[in-house]
């Protein structure tokens, strides 16, 4: 039951104690920029760095009370909503197809896969163009919706896909001898058995979607997303309240992939049990 | 009796109805995404390809077909070391993410149970976040205020602060390895939990020595895992915008940023979409050479970033 490290490492206990060594301050290293900016959002400063100048929670206030920032957690909230929903339904429609082969299968499968491996740059500047061209304006539910469901797609694709290959194909074919048709088949069969899945994908595609940033920054119109909001407030200047906006949007993006590492937890367990792999 | 032969008749259409019905639901499972990415995606790429053949001047792009932003492009030493130095930032940056990584990726598999899952999870945290507030975090850190400077001082180690620590080419290192670590970490670990035990036992058995069993074992095995992380690390970090415009300083530019300032500065969108054609190119043609020498779809089912 052991893995091929655990069979190598019973053996020499030494190196076995250099690589938690190691381990150790990698993660040090990894949480400790993000400790210090929980500190320094606590920072009673009108500049941030240091020194320490006691501790406030006005930065926190001042965030909040910032229709800017409000307003941009609405536009994410929204567009990170509609990305995930539409992504993760074309992605539950292309998993379903690609359980069959057909012609230009791969080729498809690489089209798919295109936006991730485009620059990032050029996935918002491609939008851009074109758009600029049908003298359509960059505004959030045109050209920043389309860019985040471009990016997001594949991820959720890849996502998903596993599970809906991997689902017992005998369940259906038994529900189909019994007579019910496909889409009573999909309905009452394949999907109770893929939701936590779809759940899950869709947690992940929010949080891809509200990160967001270097495709939407060139077809943002008059609404910003946080990240665009953010980016415009350190490019202007390094405003006091930075580091506790930092930390408001750490803990939403970690918040939603955590929910969905759980969910997805759950349903690896489940459709384990389901297809009895 | 008449109406189960009836609907037996309806659940068993006959074969070329079935093969219609067949052919008609895949339509329907495939359509919408090929529409999709046929009007968003493939449609707006071919339309750059267009306009960067265009001409942009003072008065706007127009559709003249001509070479010239190839030719500037390829040809002024300014993009062309540019792109170099862009190639360079990502090779070196895929180098320094894998040394750091592979210890990680080996110690995570020597772990068991809740110990395994939880460490797993904290690794991923991190990287859960957005990387523009992750790129942000390092300014007051290396900054002249910053808490590194600030430390040494408090050490007594420096009289006054350290202004190389940010606006270099280093800092860009350290900020691009510090958002996309985990995109080498992760397929590592995951092929050197894939290498069977069996293996290992055997080589020790026969009489191989633990540092023998990892040059000649897991290494080779998990090298899957290394293309893989290796792959989208460089393609990562050849695409960097954010970091070098943070982290870089004013001659710390890289390739996305020069596209960038076509449409910020300049207004030369003809040129801005020759440069996203040529990064785009180079970019594609680096993922089909080593993914056609190491097997690009198992990279991107692989390599995955959970």
């Amino acid at each position: 039951m052991s893995s091929a490290a655990q069979k190598m490492f019973a053996a020499s206990p030494r190196l076995r104690a250099a690589l938690w060594i190691y381990a150790i301050s990698f993660y040090v290293i990894l949480y400790a920029p993000l400790l210090m900016i929980v500190v320094l959002s606590f920072n009673n400063s009108p500049i941030v760095g240091f020194p320490l100048h006691g501790f406030t929670i006005r930065w926190y206030q001042k965030v909040f009370a910032t229709s800017e920032f409000l307003s941009a957690m609405v536009n994410s909230f929204a567009v990170g909503a509609l990305a995930a929903v539409v992504s993760t339904g074309l992605a539950l429609l292309l998993g379903l197809g690609f359980r069959r082969t057909f012609p230009l299968k791969s080729a498809l499968f690489n089209l798919v896969l295109m936006p991730i491996v485009m620059p990032g740059i050029v996935g918002g500047i491609v939008l851009l163009l074109f758009f600029g061209y049908l003298n359509i304006r960059p505004s959030l539910y045109t050209t920043v919706l389309i860019a985040h469901i471009n990016w997001v797609l594949p991820f959720a694709f890849l996502t998903l896909y596993p599970r809906v290959h991997n689902f017992d194909s005998t369940l259906e074919e038994a529900a189909m001898d019994l007579g019910a048709r496909p889409l009573e088949v999909f309905i009452h069969i394949v999907f109770p058995i893929i939701r936590p899945a779809f759940i899950a994908t869709m947690l992940f595609s929010f949080s891809l979607s509200f990160d967001e940033f270097v495709r939407t920054l060139f077809v943002t119109g008059y609404d910003r997303t946080i990240p665009v909001m953010f980016w415009s407030k350190i490019v202007d200047q390094l405003a006091p309240e930075l580091p506790a906006m930092a930390v408001v949007i750490i803990l939403i993006s970690a918040t939603m992939s955590l929910l969905g590492a759980l969910v997805s937890q759950r349903a690896s367990v489940r459709s384990q049990y389901v297809s009895g792999e | 009796m008449t109406s189960v032969v009836a609907q037996t008749r309806d659940a068993l259409p006959s074969g070329r109805r079935a093969r219609r019905r067949i052919r008609w639901s895949l339509v329907a499972l495939l359509g919408p995404a090929v529409v999709w990415l046929g009007i968003f995606v493939i449609v707006p790429l071919g339309f750059t390809v267009a306009m960067s053949f265009w001409k942009s001047t003072i008065f706007g792009t127009s559709p003249d077909f001509q070479f010239g932003n190839y030719r500037e492009a390829l040809a002024s030493p300014l993009y062309l070391n540019l792109l170099l130095k862009t190639l360079r930032i990502g090779i070196v940056t895929t180098l320094i993410s894998l040394a750091l990584s592979y210890p990680v990726a080996y110690f995570l598999s020597m772990l068991k149970g809740k110990e395994k899952a939880a460490l797993l999870l904290l690794l991923f945290m991190p990287f859960w976040t957005s990387y523009v507030v992750r790129t942000f975090i390092w300014l007051p850190i290396l900054g002249r205020t910053g808490a590194l400077n600030e430390f040494l001082m408090a050490v007594g180690l420096i009289s006054e602060p350290l202004p190389w620590l940010i606006y270099n080419e280093g800092a860009i290192y350290l900020g691009l390895v510090y958002v996309y670590t985990l995109f080498m970490t992760l397929p590592i670990y995951l092929s050197i939990e894939k290498i069977d035990p069996r293996l290992i036992e055997a080589a020790t058995d026969l009489g191989a020595r633990p540092g023998w069993v990892f040059l000649r074992v897991i290494l080779p095995l998990s090298w899957p895992g290394v293309i893989a992380g290796s792959l989208m690390v460089f393609l990562l970090a050849v695409s960097a915008y954010v970091t070098p415009q943070l982290l870089g300083g004013v001659s710390g530019i890289m390739f996305s940023n020069m596209i960038a300032a076509q449409f910020l500065n300049n207004n030369n969108w003809a040129m801005g979409a020759a440069l996203s054609v040529v990064l785009s190119v180079v970019v594609l043609a680096i993922l089909l050479v080593v993914g056609r020498w190491a097997g690009i779809q198992q990279v991107f089912t692989d390599g995955r970033t959970r």
